[in-house]
């Protein structure tokens, strides 16, 4: 029981693991290329959801300095900024795995991982 | 694609995007947003125009190789910015010790080096998106041929 | 000397300002820009010389990104284990590199060329930057750079092989990479700091409190940093991905970028965790068990390859296992052989595979059975192949032994002789699958019946080098044992 609130008091931990699973699971399970690629996309969210809701603080201002900062109650600016680094690594990430899809697709005309190997068995 | 709608529609578009993009990277270090975001929109303005026409029109906007000239360039204008932090004296990346201005809280030209490198990951962010698109779509063409 | 103290950023600087100058230089002035490489590579290697000795001298100092101390910036930190592993790094990929200009003339197309210099210089810069960061965020950036751009110097031979296995390679090295931010997260979430130092003080108390976060922490580390270097269980990308690439970039895959990821994973274990918490959950006993079985296996699965290359890929997975077995016996002496090792095998396992280029480039073979009696016609490629195979196995006067010796006394010291039957075990397997080889290529008798091209100097200048190097690391090991010795025992 107690268990369990400590769980719904910390859910969007449990939903930024939640989505992580299940990236992680769709990528090494799924054979179609592009499922990967966006199950990839979904495993780095996730970890960027668990930042970012680490980083807020409840009825906190967006971190824009305004005013001097013992004044008013801003987020954490800290895991934001990060995880903009972190989404701009992500899509770079995306752009050259698509890039290699496309690569992928002209050389055995199909993106389904199960077929280039039956391609590649028949050689 | 030969679609009267979406041409005058992006053509119409186009400047006001390119515009609210170079405003976002100018605002980077005031605002949220920033070079990678400012030079996403701008990229994206000029793969708009070259999807709605036709490669040869967004080629004349810019071409495949001054964008990747300017793709390097903006990378290496960041760490050139960097190292003037070296060359007199302070750390590498460093903004008020390497003597950048800093001016005043909230104008535009403010904060010294961050304003620069934000100016320069602009160009790169949006040099890469249209090299990538190039890139891609260059490629189907010389398949389209070979088949 | 005021430019001096900022060779640790300019090492990093240098790198990643030629890897963006190499596209322009290539287009503009293509003479150049193999040898502004050339250039910048050597630039970095005589800095890190120079941190080296700084660092004998003054012991271990800190560099701020920007001026900011941390909490606030990034701080690049040089210890004795950093600048060597720094040291290593910087020395194998300018010898490869000099061996790639003439390889890759044949396994690439003229207009990537430029571009595979940029890729080379991102690995180089990002491997410099693994070695020397003290920063949790700035390691996972500079990982992802690692991660694409060893992607990268794969896939740019574009045929359909290097695709499939660069493909592969990047869907796993992300699940790693995921799971490295994840564990960040975990140790964000109860210390609040990004700096190891900090998290390193910070920890005890949060241990105490939040017990879960930390052993999810560890567990993603060991899986993050378990799939990029091929730790047994996690190796699936390696073989197809380091058989397939172009030969010079196999020997930067292999030789380096996996090893800077064992290296990452020790710095983890002995700068991050606090002791009392690498002593609670049994970490260095899973990677024990890890290793051995890698080490096993990965001489098992060689044993059964037709392909060269491919074997010297899976040989890779049983050698990185010794430097997981160093990192996981936890004994001075262990770590010290473990750290030999990961020099030792980076120039032989990138020898061996540039001799398996200058194979390819000259005749085309890649099945190992074709190999017999091309001793007569590649003399010298072969002989370099002998000294490296003879490093592998472990025969006297080469380094292979030293690394062996160190790991062996070290097991011993703790009390476990089962581990040196493991490398004992090995060694012999190694001999098993490198020895036809070597007796077939010399002992033939009948004539070799492929065409051979004539190999340029430029290939086996690089592999003198190399035999020179095990040779000398086999002999005159007391330096670099002493240096080690002195490295390891400040981290414990």
């Amino acid at each position: 029981m107690e268990m369990l609130i400590k769980i719904a008091h910390n859910y969007y931990y449990m939903v930024a693991i939640l989505l992580f699973i299940i990236g992680m699971h769709t990528m090494l399970t799924h054979s179609n290329l592009i499922k990967k690629v966006i199950a990839m996309n979904i495993m780095d969210t996730s970890v960027f959801l668990l930042f970012v809701a680490i980083g807020y603080t409840s009825g906190g201002a967006a971190p824009i300095l305004t005013a001097p900062a013992n004044e008013v109650l801003y987020v954490n600016p800290l895991p934001g900024s990060l995880m903009l680094t972190g989404i701009v690594v992500a899509v770079s990430i995306t752009a050259y795995a698509l890039s290699l899809v496309v690569k992928i697709y002209r050389y055995y005309g199909t993106v389904d991982y199960d077929e280039i190997c039956l391609i590649r068995s028949q050689e | 694609m030969e679609d009267q709608i979406v041409r005058i529609t992006s053509r119409l578009v186009a400047p006001f995007i390119q515009v609210y993009g170079i405003y976002v990277i100018l605002h980077g270090h005031l605002s949220p947003g920033g070079g990678f975001s400012g030079g996403a929109i701008f990229g994206a303005s000029l793969v708009l125009v070259a999807l709605s026409f036709n490669l040869e029109v967004g080629a004349k906007q810019i071409s495949h190789d001054t964008a990747s000239v300017l793709e390097s360039g903006g990378a290496l204008g960041f760490v050139i910015t960097g190292l003037v932090g070296v060359a007199v004296g302070a750390n590498f990346l460093a903004n008020r010790s390497a003597g950048f201005p800093l001016g005043e809280v909230g104008e535009l030209f403010s904060a010294g080096a961050i304003f620069i490198i934000t100016a320069f990951l602009g160009v790169k962010v949006a040099s890469t998106i249209v090299t990538l698109f190039y890139n891609i779509i260059e490629g189907e063409e010389k398949s389209g041929n070979a088949h | 000397m005021e430019l001096t103290n900022h060779f640790p950023a300019l090492i990093m600087a240098v790198l990643l300002g030629i890897s963006f100058l190499s596209p322009i230089l290539y287009r503009w002035a293509r003479k150049a820009s193999a040898p502004a490489l050339i250039t910048s590579l050597s630039l970095a290697l005589v800095m890190a010389i120079y941190l080296l000795f700084q660092v004998l001298q003054v012991g271990e100092f800190t560099y701020y990104m920007g001026g900011w101390p941390p909490p606030y910036g990034i701080e690049f930190r040089l210890d004795l284990i950093r600048v060597y592993m720094l040291l290593v790094v910087l020395a194998v990929s300018l010898w490869i590199m000099v061996y790639a200009l003439k390889d890759l003339e044949h396994e690439l197309k003229t207009e990537v060329m430029g571009w595979y210099y940029t890729l080379y210089a991102l690995v180089v810069g990002s491997m410099a930057g693994i070695a020397l960061t003290n920063d949790l965020f700035n390691l996972f950036v500079l990982m992802e750079i690692c991660a694409i751009s060893a992607c990268a110097i794969i896939s740019v031979k574009e045929d359909r092989a290097c695709l499939e296995a660069s493909f592969k390679y990047l869907i796993l090295s992300a699940m790693g990479t995921g799971c490295f931010l994840l564990g960040v997260a975990m140790i964000y979430m109860v210390t609040g700091q990004m700096n190891y130092d900090l998290v390193n003080a910070a920890l005890p108390e949060a241990v105490e409190l939040y017990p879960n976060n930390m052993f999810a922490a560890s567990a993603l580390f060991i899986v993050a940093f378990g799939t990029k270097a091929a730790l047994f269980p996690l190796h699936v990308w390696l073989p197809d991905a380091h058989a397939s690439a172009p030969s010079p970039s196999s020997a930067m895959l292999s030789g380096l970028v996996i090893k800077i990821y064992a290296f990452a994973l020790f710095i983890m274990f002995y700068q991050l965790f606090p002791r009392p918490l690498l002593e609670s959950i049994p970490l260095n006993e899973i990677l024990l068990w890890l290793a051995s079985m890698g080490i096993m296996f990965g001489s098992i699965f060689a044993m059964v390859q037709v392909d060269l290359k491919k074997m010297l890929a899976y040989s890779s997975i049983g050698q990185i296992g010794y430097v997981f077995l160093g990192i996981g016996l936890d004994d001075t002496i262990a770590i010290t052989g473990g750290f030999y090792h990961l020099l030792v095998h980076a120039i032989m396992k990138s020898m061996l595979f540039m001799c398996a280029g200058v194979i390819i480039y000259s005749t085309g073979i890649r099945q190992i059975k074709q190999l017999g009696g091309i001793g007569q016609v590649l003399p010298i490629t072969m002989f370099a192949f002998t000294i490296g195979s003879a490093s592998m196995i472990g025969i006297p006067g080469t380094g292979g032994l030293i690394s062996k010796w160190y790991l062996a006394l070290g097991a011993l010291e703790i009390g476990r002789p089962i581990f040196v039957v493991i490398i004992l075990a090995s060694s012999l397997l190694n001999a098993v699958y490198y020895m036809p080889i070597i007796v077939n290529a010399f002992m033939q008798q009948e004539q070799f019946e492929y065409q051979v091209k004539p190999v340029p100097r430029q290939m086996l200048i690089p592999l003198f080098v190399g035999v020179a190097a095990l040779v000398f690391l086999g002999v005159f090991s007391r330096p670099f044992i002493v240096l080690l010795e002195n490295a390891v025992q400040l981290l414990f």
